[in-house]
């Protein structure tokens, strides 16, 4: 009895089931495709297959790819479906635009770069203009140095002509006059051969810097311009025999302390080689090198490291027995 | 006992029917309230683009936007809420596309100028290197 009562109530439900299709049916046309829903598809179908945009706006392309979902759904109502097709349309077209903006923005980090680059290029440019500028700068400093030197000098004979004038006259009164004479000659000649060989005048004697340019970067050879500059000290040695010459290595504090004290030492010795191979007498030539010590300008600079690298050869004040 | 659950079956029978008849005469007749949250969406959508100067980079765009909230509203009055709601959301995203289109050309103008300040700063550097040969 209350069994066949449930399938009774059952029953009822599905005629109202049946019913209600049935009017909903009455309603319907034929569901078709609503128009333009190809065009967004194939639009979107472009844009997902571009590989510069298709990873690049992931959540507007899943939000176009739902609507044209939608709007692809056969359609009854003419003007939902138009609706659909619209608002997927312009979907598409903003996933489009947000994908197209975050390409670009991807590019400025190489384009970023690119700037970076050029302009490191115009700054190191500039700092080789600036080290050529002070270069030249450093070339001026020397030449007004050798002008107060050649002052020096001139003074230095005059004293030197006085006291010659008055040992002279202390011994022969008579040749006075004559000794001086020849002591002025003495000290012109000198001095001319000093401005030729470019040596400053110092405590130690004259001192002849040799720059790093007349050596290979890191080896003890002389380069062929250098011996233009040696000749003339060659020259200036057999003419004053009596000067003995120092020659010291010195280099920049770049690399080990070990290495820079043998490649000071190679290159005083490279400079004593090629004296004694010209026929200064070895007796008078002496080498040795100093490694990093005595940097005459600071090495946390290239230029002040490049005056650091030299080889100066220290010509000695004749001994006390020329007088 | 037997007679009084019967009754009541009889009774909830009769109420789903009931409800289930509301719903089918409401699907039919009734007029849906005026699209409040669209319009208010579509408003917002426009006066953003409008500050991102859509209207002078998507201007196109935003005019279409500003005619179908205008059509909107004209539905609203009509007492058509459907069509309403339809136009209000064409509105919100046609404004949306506005603003995305700002964005690209904006986005876009900003490599271009990144790419002509690179070239410029190479050509001046050329133009040095010239002058110092």
């Amino acid at each position: 009895m209350n069994s066949s009562h449930e399938t009774q109530t059952r029953g009822r439900s599905l005629v109202a089931i049946a019913v209600a299709s049935i009017l909903l049916a009455a309603c319907a046309a034929a569901p078709v495709k609503p128009s333009g829903a190809e065009e967004a598809r194939a639009k979107l179908t472009q844009l997902q297959s571009n590989p510069n945009l298709a990873s690049k706006a992931p959540a507007a392309i899943a939000e176009a790819e739902r609507a044209v979902q939608e709007a692809e759904q056969p359609q009854t109502d003419r003007d939902l479906g138009l609706y659909r097709v619209y608002i997927a349309d312009r979907k598409v077209d903003i996933a489009k635009a947000q994908a197209q903006t975050r390409y670009f923005e991807d590019q400025r980090a190489a384009l970023e770069a690119q700037r970076q680059s050029a302009r490191l290029d115009a700054r190191t440019r500039e700092a080789d203009a600036a080290t050529d500028q002070m270069r030249q700068a450093r070339a001026d400093d020397e030449a007004q140095k050798l002008v107060a030197a050649q002052a020096q000098l001139q003074a230095d004979a005059a004293t030197a002509q006085a006291n010659q004038a008055r040992s002279d006259a202390d011994a022969a009164n008579n040749s006075a006059v004559l000794s001086a004479q020849q002591a002025a000659q003495q000290a012109a000649d000198l001095q001319h051969q000093i401005d030729t060989l470019n040596a400053r005048v110092t405590d130690r004697g004259l001192v002849l810097t040799l720059g790093d340019v007349l050596f290979t970067t890191g080896k003890s050879d002389l380069q062929s311009g250098a011996t233009s500059h040696l000749d003339k000290l060659v020259a200036f040695l057999n003419r004053y025999q009596n000067r003995e010459v120092l020659i010291e290595g010195y280099t920049d504090s770049v690399g080990s302390e070990d290495y820079n004290q043998g490649l000071s030492e190679r290159r005083a010795e490279s400079v004593r080689h090629y004296l004694s191979g010209q026929g200064i007498d070895a007796g008078r030539l002496s080498a040795s090198g100093k490694g990093e010590r005595n940097p005459v300008a600071g090495n946390d600079s290239a230029t002040g490291r490049q005056q650091n690298r030299r080889v100066e050869v220290i010509i000695s004040n004749p001994t006390i027995a020329s007088r | 006992m037997d007679t009084r659950q019967q009754d009541r079956r009889r009774i909830r029978a009769g109420i789903g029917l009931g409800i289930a008849g509301t719903f089918l005469i409401a699907a039919c007749a009734a007029t849906p309230p005026a699209p409040t949250a669209a319009l208010d969406a579509a408003h917002l959508a426009i006066t953003e683009a409008e500050r991102a100067d859509a209207g002078h980079y998507a201007s196109n765009e935003l005019a279409e936007a500003r005619i179908k909230l205008d059509s909107a509203n004209s539905a609203v009055t009509d007492k058509q809420m459907t069509s309403a709601e339809r136009l209000a959301n064409e509105s919100r995203t046609e404004a949306e596309l506005a603003s995305a289109r700002t964005t690209e050309i904006k986005a876009k103008a900003v490599n271009a100028e990144m790419q002509r300040g690179t070239g410029t700063l190479i050509e001046e550097m050329d133009r040095h290197a010239g002058e110092q040969k």
